[in-house]
């Protein structure tokens, strides 16, 4: 093994910084899933009656399947009932108002985070939704986004004063039928985030999620719904984080788009769960259905992601462009290290005419990981002049890891145009040695090399979250942001 | 699981196995007997499993194919078989799947290479055919293979001895001539260290419903050089499943091109494992007429290192034509420095035409050099275009660059007589209005 090896690992292995544990007082529920549990858990969400009835109808649906095993991820039998379904920071009666009633201890975890919940400290211009287990603590700018229409709060506050928008939207793109987990996630969903722009507005500032898991022995299950109603633009991110533990954690979420005529949706997301250690005990199994659907003509949806943690990541946001001219982008970065799995990518379902997606995947796989690429892009007949581009290149550092590359096409329409490209292969030890010719470190030049492989996916992160997406980046990449 | 409809297959067989042959190797009929329960254990293969997520065989099921227990020498077309037969070569028939001495054309073939019907070969080699049966196909056990190692009842082997270099080709054409007949055939080519061959494998039949099932085992020797043509022409009603496993030695070369113009679903298997330096280059045109189904699958293993593998399957799609093409390479840990490059590219002409693609790559190595390329598309406008603005009309220019696009692949043909054979079957194929040009 080359020395320029030795560099590249020392870059990758960086210390996980958010695996620090908050002692809380935490109101938990005991282990298990029955009928009871999601009784109690609608109950002290104070939900509307039909929303347990969609929960109940979840849960019976998903009891009758069975756990996927397609997936190029390996994995012992999860056990449902060793998973405590809500556990959330004991607090005041109503839930906090303001900030000042958060309790301490949670705000310090944020602001070791790096994401501080003050308004006056926050970057200028990001609303944060921060989700701690299973509940949202805080919502910070909530009254700046109200002023200009824009709907931005919890799902369970959605759920009690926008009861109308939930009852149309929700489930409507990731049927309660759709998976197994998305299956699991309608029964015992418990929070995230709801947003709704309305006509013709351009959120005056980009929105963004935090999750964190604190507790042990428990799942979080969070469902994110944003409808961008017609002519209106969004910009969301996602960022989430947990302790490090020797036990799995189940992370099964849901986020659901809804984009009207004209409007656009940015939604990028940052992971850094968990990843487990170097011989892969514990780590967080990121199980998550994320799918958009361009309802409307010259509508836009553009998923970003950069994977950098957790143990196993099975994902694939997904965009179904049903509304003519309208387009879907997604790019991505997926970085597996040690142990870590990731089998991830996306859907790109073309029935409206004029209908475009681009789709830009760049794996990195170091140590003894797996990571792989699935992707479907699926032109109907009706999808005249669909037009496709999809690159997947995948990074290999060491010799005992794997990359895989599995597009599926299917084309129905002869006017269609869909290309495909996939390249694997290791640094270069020419573009090594050329750097380092002209002066730079081993390090520096591996940096820069990844740099640049990752460079089409870091420019469409918003410039906004350079900050925070460089904190979180387990891979320290320097000036790539922005 | 055991569907009702493949179990009729089970179910006639005991009537079927005491004419099969090799009846007296017991090695045989424990291979027999294993595929048989798996068969009816499994059936044929179903779109459920992955392999076969875009082809769905139960219309085999639906029907029963039986196999012709001789040969009926006097429905056989002459003519048909001689526009198929290459002049320059030597040339073994094979009649609904049994070995026809009559129509074969062996003469002058050198002492060092051997051509035998696979019942004569059993009977006067077994102890050979014993260290090959099956061994090729080891790591790949769907319904259809099982289904020929139990039900084959002749084919071919072919064996070339250490540096002999075959002058002229080997061709061997399957002929169907009944209705309804099942031909179940398994060729066997070994060539030994530094041998060279080109071999040419054509599939006919007259105008029925049929079903072939072939299984190709080939075994390249260490630094040995084979050339495998396969030119499958099967009628518009006919079924065919065409599996060729490759075992690749030592710097072993293997070239493949492979020509799907017939049968109403036709599935083509190609597998090939690499060894230390082996290289294995894989070509493939299919082209889909009105509501034919065909399906192309290729797996590239690379085993060991400096491996090198180049692959390009082109498709034409016309009617209501569905093509499958499933590609895969595997890059095994050890199997450092390979060099792999997969492309499919298809075309579609018409509306109701389908293109389903799935290029796969699997690698454990990282010190590769791997690549995949897919398209799916219409021709190019502005190609178009440029023959208009040079006096050609639209329609020719449509003819031409759908021509060129095909024969592209043909080109890669090596033997000229082959070439134009070819390049016929192209030209019926599709509107050749302006393009059958003097110079091609």
């Amino acid at each position: 093994m080359s020395a320029s090896t030795q560099e590249i690992n020392n870059l990758i292995n960086k210390e996980y910084k958010q695996g620090f544990v908050t002692e809380l007082e935490t109101n938990t529920f005991p282990p298990g899933l029955d009928e009871s549990v999601i009784h109690k858990l609608s109950k002290i969400k104070n939900e509307p009656e039909f929303m347990l009835e969609y929960r109940l109808k979840a849960f019976r649906h998903w009891q009758t399947m069975k756990s996927p095993e397609w997936a190029f991820v390996k994995f012992p039998p999860i056990d449902y009932q060793a998973i405590s379904y809500y556990s959330a920071p004991k607090r005041k009666e109503d839930g906090p108002q303001s900030l000042d009633e958060i309790d301490p201890q949670v705000l310090e975890a944020y602001k070791k985070l790096g994401i501080p919940l003050d308004e006056q400290e926050r970057l200028a211009g990001i609303a944060v939704d921060a989700v701690f287990d299973s509940v949202s603590v805080a919502t910070t700018f909530k009254g700046k986004l109200h002023d200009a229409g824009v709907i931005f709060c919890p799902i369970s506050e959605a759920l009690r004063d926008h009861p109308d928008l939930i009852k149309q939207y929700l489930g409507s793109v990731v049927p309660h039928t759709d998976n197994y987990f998305a299956a699991l996630n309608a029964a015992v969903f418990t929070d995230g985030s709801f947003v709704y722009i309305p006509k013709g507005v351009r959120c005056p500032m980009e929105l963004s999620t935090y999750f964190r898991i604190n507790a042990a022995n428990t799942g979080q299950f969070e469902r994110t719904l944003i409808i961008a109603d017609e002519g209106s633009h969004v910009s969301y991110l996602e960022g989430c984080t947990a302790p490090m533990r020797d036990e799995n954690q189940l992370h099964a979420a849901v986020v659901e788009l809804i984009v009207m005529k004209d409007a656009v949706i940015k939604y990028s997301t940052v992971q850094n769960w968990y990843p487990g250690d170097k011989n892969g005990l514990g780590g967080i199994y990121n199980f998550v259905t994320k799918r958009a659907d361009c309802r409307g003509d010259n509508s836009k949806v553009s998923w970003t992601q950069v994977e950098t943690g957790s143990a196993i990541t099975w994902k694939y946001p997904s965009c179904i462009l049903t509304g003519d001219n309208s387009i879907g982008e997604f790019y991505s970065v997926a970085l597996t290290n040690n142990y870590q799995q990731a089998d991830t990518g996306t859907k790109m379902i073309h029935i409206g005419k004029n209908t475009r997606s681009t789709i830009v995947a760049k794996g990195i796989s170091a140590g003894k990981a797996q990571n792989t690429y699935r992707g479907l892009v699926k032109v109907l007949k009706s999808a005249e002049n669909a037009r496709n581009y999809t690159q997947c290149d995948s990074l290999l550092v060491g010799d005992k890891c794997g990359a895989h590359t599995f597009p599926y096409i299917e084309v129905k329409q002869p006017s269609a145009q869909v290309e495909h490209e996939a390249t694997t292969s290791k640094i270069s030890e020419d573009q090594l040695f050329f750097c380092q010719q002209r002066g730079l470190s081993a390090e520096d030049a591996v940096s820069m090399i990844v740099n640049g492989f990752c460079k089409e996916v870091f420019k469409e992160l918003p410039m906004e979250f350079a900050v925070e997406a460089q904190a979180l980046l387990g891979l320290s990449l320097e000036g790539s942001v922005g | 699981m055991i569907t009702a409809l493949a179990s009729r297959y089970t179910a006639e067989y005991p009537t079927i196995a005491p004419v099969l042959c090799g009846q007296s190797l017991s090695w045989l009929q424990q291979l027999r007997a294993e595929a048989l329960s798996q068969f009816s254990a499994q059936g044929f293969p179903s779109p459920r499993e992955e392999e076969w997520r875009y082809t769905n065989v139960s219309a085999i099921e639906k029907k029963l194919f039986s196999p012709a227990t001789s040969i009926a020498t006097s429905a056989i077309d002459k003519e048909l078989l001689k526009s198929y037969q290459l002049k320059d070569a030597w040339s073994v028939v094979l009649i609904d799947g049994h070995f026809s001495a009559e129509f074969s054309v062996l003469e002058g073939l050198p002492e060092a290479v051997s051509v035998l019907s696979m019942s004569d070969a059993l009977e006067k080699q077994p102890e050979t055919l014993e260290k090959y049966i099956n061994q090729a196909v080891n790591n790949d056990k769907h319904g259809f293979i099982a289904f020929n190692t139990a039900w084959f009842g002749d084919g071919l082997f072919i064996h070339i001895d250490a540096k002999q270099v075959l002058e002229k080709p080997v061709q061997i054409l399957h002929l169907a001539t009944r209705a309804d007949v099942l031909t179940a055939t398994r060729t066997v080519i070994v060539a030994d260290q530094m041998a060279e061959a080109s071999i040419i494998e054509t599939f006919v039949g007259l105008d029925n419903a049929y079903l072939s099932a072939a299984v190709t085992e080939v075994f390249v020797g260490a630094n040995a050089d084979v050339t495998l043509y396969k030119l499958q022409c099967e009628s518009e009603k006919a079924y065919h499943f065409g599996g060729t496993y490759v075992q690749q030695a030592r710097d072993a070369r293997f070239t493949h091109h492979n020509f799907a113009f017939g049968g109403l679903l036709a599935r083509c298997d190609i597998h090939a494992d690499l060894d230390h330096a082996s290289e294995c280059e894989l070509n493939g045109l299919y082209l889909g007429v009105k509501r034919q189904h065909i399906d192309n699958h290729t797996r590239i293993n690379h085993l060991k290192p400096h491996g090198i593998s180049r692959e390009l399957y082109k498709g034409v799609l016309d009617d209501r034509a569905r093509g499958v093409f499933q590609g895969r390479v595997i890059v095994a840990e050890d199997a450092q420095k390979t060099d792999s490059q997969m492309n499919n590219r298809n075309l579609l002409l018409s509306n109701d035409a389908e293109a389903d693609t799935k290029p796969q790559l699997e690698i454990y190595a990282d010190d590769v050099k791997c690549g995949h390329g897919v398209t799916v598309g219409q021709l190019d406008e502005k190609s178009i275009f440029y023959l208009q603005s040079r006096c050609v009309d639209e329609e020719t220019a449509r003819n031409m660059l759908t021509f060129a696009f095909a024969n592209e692949m043909v080109d890669k043909i090596k033997i000229k007589d082959l070439h134009d054979k070819v390049l016929e079957q192209v030209l019926v194929r599709f509107p050749q209005e302006g393009v059958n040009k003097e110079w091609l």
